[in-house]
């Protein structure tokens, strides 16, 4: 009986060391396909405190498998003081691994920056509060949430037609569309963007500074996704509503993008490892995003391409 | 019938001669304001070519030494600077009122809304103090940005509280303030 008893608990025990390699050892839910555009996306991450660390740990585990090139940073990448010690701690260590490995990383600012953050190297703004770079067939707009002057609007409505790539993606700091009860939305600040996103068509929005991840249904024909929890988190922030697709607001997260061709695929993986999202996203075609211009100046809440998602 | 035609037509000539005067001290006004942010950006830039130029660094330690060589340098160009010298009385009440026409207009409660959202900060302000590195910066409403004179680079609006500031950028110096600027 004694002996039954402790094959069982041994059995047990096997299966659960078992279950949490699993756990660990990453699965990877993208196609891998050549020549693809790949990218990590992590926002509010400067912490410095273990979850960041363990967060960064799986970014530099899912790499073996997923090699991606750079890493775009959604703001508040240093909390609190901004020392060099503090640049050491928040970033240079948690990410020490991908940096050793080439992978570049692109920062916006966050409302717990330093706007002379712009000048930190490693952060690939140039100096500037706004900027924007190609990868292929992917032009990406890094955009200044914190201070949209009419000089940043009228720089991205003249820099947005001038895009000459298949995708063009745009991120900042402050969500224009979260279900998160702490912040939410800035509805001021969609009103000013969101019109230019739509003539120009953008195709893709990531945000931070709600701590929780959220997939919304598209918006005016364009696909939003909020992440502000690969360093912070408020557990149990998320408050779904008709136009979530998916949330999680329970641990840390990033997220791993993979573009090719008309297809952008993407994978959100949780601290511990886990796919917390997945799935497909389909270029919108540029009659869809002609019209979604027409709804989002008028102010309609027009949502016509969620046939990508699966 | 005759007098009250008179009358009307008076009344409506002095209503759009005080309206062209307030127009005229609008402007002046703003002008005004202008000037004094380009007298400044002018120390600013003064300030700034005693110091070796920052280009993009992978020292955090010289971004910070150049941001405090800046703030020091300035501090010391204008040692007797007080709330009130760029936004004097008369350009702070015309912000005042600038602002109020914005925050009551159809825009008023989406601006409300994302002030609300931008996590807001209290702080004691004080003129040629560096903003507290580790008090977030409130964003600023765009469309308040859009109905507020346009200012250089080398400054930019922040609200604080029911304050708005003139801060200096890249040396993180308040270089003004409006009290109860934002109703």
């Amino acid at each position: 009986m004694r002996r039954a008893v402790l094959v069982i608990l041994t059995s047990l025990l096997l299966a659960q060391h078992a279950s949490l390699n699993a756990a660990q050892k990453p699965v990877l839910k993208l196609p891998l396909r050549p020549k693809s555009v790949r990218f990590a996306v992590i926002g509010d991450s400067g912490t410095g405190k273990p979850e960041q660390y363990e967060t960064a740990k799986q970014m530099a585990s899912y790499r073996d498998t997923f090699p991606f090139e750079f890493v775009i940073m959604l703001g508040d990448n240093i909390y609190g003081t901004e020392t060099p010690a503090d640049f050491k701690t928040k970033f240079e260590e948690p990410y020490k691994a991908l940096l050793d490995e080439g992978v570049k990383f692109y920062a916006v600012l966050g409302n717990h920056d330093d706007p002379n953050e712009r000048f930190y190297k490693p952060f690939n703004m140039g100096g500037e509060r706004y900027y924007s770079f190609k990868n292929g067939n992917v032009q990406f707009f890094a955009l200044d949430s914190n201070y949209m002057d009419p000089a940043q609007l009228d720089w991205l409505d003249n820099q947005l037609p001038k895009a000459n790539a298949n995708w063009t993606i745009c991120f900042f700091h402050h969500a224009l569309y979260s279900h998160a009860r702490f912040h939410g939305p800035d509805a001021d600040l969609r009103a000013r963007l969101e019109p230019l996103f739509a003539k120009h068509g953008v195709n893709v929005v990531f945000s931070g500074h709600d701590h929780v991840y959220e997939r919304i249904k598209p918006q005016n024909g364009i696909y939003y996704f909020v992440l502000g929890n690969a360093g912070q988190l408020r557990v149990h922030d998320l408050r779904p509503s008709k136009e979530t697709a998916k949330g999680f607001d329970t641990d840390r997260t990033f997220m791993l993008v993979e573009i090719a061709g008309d297809k952008l695929y993407f994978q959100t993986i949780s601290r511990a490892g886990s796919t917390v999202d997945s799935g497909v996203l389909k270029k919108q075609s540029s009659a869809s995003t002609g019209a979604a211009a027409h709804a989002a100046a008028a102010g309609s809440g027009y949502a016509g391409m969620d046939d990508g998602y699966r | 019938m005759k007098r009250a035609i008179i009358r009307l037509t008076l009344t409506v000539c002095w209503a759009n001669a005080r309206s062209q005067e307030r127009g005229n001290l609008d402007a002046a006004s703003i002008d005004n304001f202008e000037a004094r942010v380009a007298e400044y950006v002018k120390l600013h830039n003064t300030a700034k070519e005693k110091l070796a130029r920052l280009t993009p660094t992978d020292a955090p330690s010289a971004i910070k030494r150049h941001e405090h060589e800046l703030t020091r340098e300035i501090r010391g160009m204008r040692r007797q600077a007080r709330q009130g010298d760029i936004f004097s009385a008369g350009i702070s009440a015309q912000f005042r009122r600038l602002i109020g026409i914005t925050m009551k207009g159809p825009q008023a409660a989406r601006i409300q809304d994302s002030l609300q959202r931008a996590e807001p900060v209290r702080l004691e302000l004080q003129v040629n103090a560096a903003y507290p590195a580790s008090v977030p910066l409130q964003s600023t409403p765009p469309s308040l940005l859009m109905n507020l004179p346009k200012l250089p680079p080398e400054v930019d609006y922040r609200v604080v509280g029911d304050k708005l500031v003139l801060r200096d950028v890249e040396a993180n110096l308040i270089v003004d303030f409006i009290p109860h600027a934002i109703p």
